[in-house]
């Protein structure tokens, strides 16, 4: 295998499940998330020359949302699946997991339903620590915008989801 | 009811604020009643969503992508060794008189040195493990496909060395495979790689790292960690005794 090989995939492999979980969660479909991946994952391969260092979860996962946006409508349109548990990642706590598994149900159809502008925010930041600075730069909007996206989207699963909190 | 500072206490809640800011940010919350409700209950979201919703790509995709890569790296054929050195000039040369030094085994000393700094640049950039899992039957396939060496991979939960996933790393060079185990709050390094009929180095402590170097079939083990000298003979001991 070439060294440029290795390098992308030294790089961009350790961040394969953050940009399968944000295409997952863009597009509500697993047979999608493969395909937006896989497109994004080559999309990087082929630029990786330019890429210079610095931050590759954040490189990868702008790829990976632009490839989403590209897809084009009638992936959008299609409507969504019901999650599924299996690729969810096991819990550390086996003794919780029975008390979470109805809350984790009514959260991800919560999360799901949120309009996508709100649902990426919150993606970004709960379940990838990424910084604002870094979810502005990933979703292409001013750090403002990110802080009152991600507020009004925290608002609205709270309010949503009092009963399961 | 909501305060007109929530973005901003939200942004010291994020982690985004620093110095006066954050401290202006957390007087306000000692006081205002609706920023400390927003903080209470943006806690309790994050706990929810941090603990059930993040999906893992399925070993699926993981194999679709192995292959797209494969045919990516088919369709331009890499310059060669030859290519560089005949040009002659600037980095090129230099890469390629780098890869003909590459062909020859390490020196014991550089290889020791090598695992080391492998073991602490994967500790240092937190990305100690590309594949994580407790299951020898996810690590060593995966191993095999991305590192093109499949050494024997065993969980040790049992005696106090739990799997933790594997990653490809380098070693002198040469592509290694690494098999992670965690020991309470330490990290044992497994490294695997091709024999090259290069001197191994003695045990050896190098900046707080202990390694150890024995040969097993047609491959180079290396383990390294910084758990105590008792703790590191058990682990030697287990991983000397791997079977296929």
């Amino acid at each position: 295998m070439d060294d440029r090989r290795r390098r992308f995939e030294a790089q961009a492999l350790p961040h394969l499940d953050a940009a399968y979980n944000l295409a997952r969660w863009l597009s509500r479909s697993p047979a999608d998330a493969d395909d937006i991946v896989q497109d994004a994952m080559l999309r990087a391969f082929r630029a990786f020359d330019g890429f210079r260092g610095g931050d590759a979860k954040a490189w990868i996962l702008t790829i990976v949302r632009n490839c989403w946006r590209s897809a084009g409508t009638a992936q959008k349109r299609r409507g969504h699946i019901s999650l599924e548990e299996q690729n969810l990642i096991a819990d550390d706590n086996p003794e919780g997991s029975a008390i979470q598994a109805g809350t984790r149900r009514k959260l991800d159809a919560l999360v799901a339903d949120l309009p996508e502008e709100f649902r990426e925010v919150l993606i970004l930041r709960e379940m990838e620590d990424l910084s604002y600075r870094e979810i502005a730069e990933i979703t292409g909007t001013p750090i403002g915008t990110v802080m009152s996206r991600l507020a009004r989207a925290r608002a609205i699963v709270r309010e949503t989801a009092k009963d399961c909190l | 009811m909501t305060c007109q500072e929530s973005l901003r206490t939200q942004s010291y809640l994020d982690g985004e604020l620093q110095g006066a800011e954050a401290g202006a940010a957390e007087r306000h919350l000692e006081t205002c009643a609706a920023c400390q409700s927003l903080a209470a209950q943006t806690a309790d979201l994050s706990d929810a969503l941090r603990k059930t919703v993040r999906y893992r790509a399925p070993d699926s995709l993981r194999a679709r992508l192995t292959a797209g890569l494969d045919r990516e790296t088919a369709r331009k054929p890499v310059r060669t060794f030859w290519y560089g050195a005949a040009s002659g000039t600037g980095l090129t040369a230099l890469a390629a008189g780098f890869a003909l030094f590459l062909l020859l085994p390490p020196s014991a000393a550089t290889l020791a040195q090598s695992v080391t700094d492998a073991h602490a640049r994967a500790l240092t950039s937190g990305k100690t493990i590309m594949v994580a899992s407790s299951s020898h039957h996810t690590v060593k396939p995966w191993l095999a496909e991305h590192a093109g060496i499949s050494p024997p991979v065993n969980d040790f939960a049992a005696a106090g060395f739990v799997l933790a996933g594997g990653r490809v790393d380098e070693v002198a060079g040469a592509r290694a495979a690494v098999s992670v185990y965690r020991h309470g709050n330490h990290q044992v390094d497994l490294f695997a790689w091709i024999d090259r009929g290069a001197p191994l180095p003695a045990p050896a402590i190098n900046r707080g790292f202990r390694s150890r170097f024995w040969k097993s079939g047609d491959m180079d083990f290396a383990a390294v960690s910084d758990v105590d000298a008792v703790a590191f003979e058990k682990f030697i001991a287990l991983a000397q005794q791997q079977r296929e």
